[in-house]
């Protein structure tokens, strides 16, 4: 019983004693870009806490959306560095969540997970950004729920319409919220129509379609249920 | 030496409590197979998450890029070949890629459209089964 006890608290302390090596500032980082800001950049800094040099094996980012470099690919014993995770943001919103997984030689199949997670704001939210309307349909009023981000302060938005196939108009609801109602001119043509929508005080263009749709997609045979009971895919992530 | 035998996986447990997985998983009704989505025919729109030079390089025929990078510009194209009664298939690169999953709850969400389906697998699952 002694025996078995010892080797299990010895082979505990080397395990723990090899992950130790490369030590890690942060694994986490979260960052608040502003509006505009194109990237979200995190610098996870390591220092090499060992005695002997430490390798990158690989660094790989979680999506094509984000990049990942190391400035070295040897640590020597005492050397500090950090991997820098630049995450473009493109047309996303909201809570983003990037990680970029290391993997170094201080132990077999070792990795290190490091995890960005951004904020991106949101102006307006606009919901929902498509109405349409089946072709004969009654030319009834649709409505946009648009709803300012707390982050910021909007009196007025103004909406307009690439035809003068679609009419809309702005209701103010208070709070940020606003309604925009559209409403067909004809609904027996069939024709679309981009809604541009801006905040008074803002060059941030936001978008919403209006369509008049043809007849509903003939359904064919279907083959087996709508959606099949699955397993859950599993965790980690690419692009 | 049960309770001891559990001392390591607490242990990972707190060491990696930095490392969980983000992702909630997919419910089953949201996923479909190449071949299941292949038998809807005409019904589907296929729809590649990828980035812009991936959809370049290769993709699922007729399928139509729909990615988070050019949301805006892309999003009204899509809408444009959208037909109520249609079914959405959008993949991504690979079984554990993340893009199709975004794609697909934007487009639930802010477009408000039902019957949209991920694909299980992605690129690789059709490449697999096609080539």
């Amino acid at each position: 019983m002694k025996t078995t006890l010892l080797a299990f608290t010895l082979s505990m302390i080397m395990c723990l004693g090899v992950r130790a090596e490369l030590k890690w500032e942060q694994t986490m980082i979260e960052l608040h870009p502003a509006p505009n800001d194109k990237q979200a950049i995190g610098h996870f800094k390591y220092e090499n806490t060992g005695k002997t040099p430490v390798h990158f094996k690989s660094v790989h980012a979680s999506c094509g959306c984000t990049t990942a470099q190391s400035q070295k690919d040897e640590v020597p014993p005492g050397d500090k560095g950090e991997i820098t995770a630049t995450f473009n943001i493109g047309d996303r919103t909201g809570t983003q969540i990037k990680t970029v997984t290391v993997e170094t030689d201080e132990a077999p199949n070792q990795k290190t997970v490091l995890t960005l997670k951004a904020e991106i704001p949101q102006q307006l939210e606009i919901t929902p950004n498509f109405v349409f309307w089946k072709q004969g349909d009654k030319a009834d009023t649709k409505t946009i729920n648009v709803k300012a981000g707390k982050e910021f302060n909007v009196k007025h938005i103004k909406v307009t319409s690439s035809t003068a196939d679609f009419q809309t108009k702005v209701e103010e609801a208070g709070s940020g919220q606003f309604k925009i109602n559209v409403k067909p001119q004809d609904t027996n043509k069939i024709t679309a129509s981009m809604l541009t929508i801006q905040a008074d005080d803002s060059q941030k263009v936001f978008y919403a379609t209006a369509r008049i749709t043809n007849a509903p997609a003939v359904p064919v045979a279907p083959v087996g249920p709508t959606a099949p009971a699955r397993p859950s895919a599993p965790t980690g992530q690419t692009h | 030496m049960a309770a001891l035998a559990l001392l390591p996986a607490a242990g990972e447990a707190i060491y990696f409590r930095d490392k969980i997985s983000w992702r909630s998983a997919i419910p089953p009704s949201e996923m479909i197979t190449v071949e299941q989505a292949r038998g809807w025919g005409d019904t589907a729109i296929w729809v590649d998450a990828r980035p812009d030079e991936e959809f370049a390089s290769d993709h699922v025929p007729g399928a139509i890029s729909l990615n988070e990078d050019r949301w805006n510009e892309l999003l009204p194209q899509f809408l444009a070949i959208w037909a109520p009664g249609k079914k959405i298939v959008v993949y991504c690169s690979s079984l554990s890629c993340n893009a199709s999953r975004e794609v697909a709850r934007r487009l639930r969400k802010e477009a408000q459209l039902s019957d949209v389906f991920i694909l299980e697998g992605g690129w690789e699952a059709w490449l697999k089964e096609n080539r």
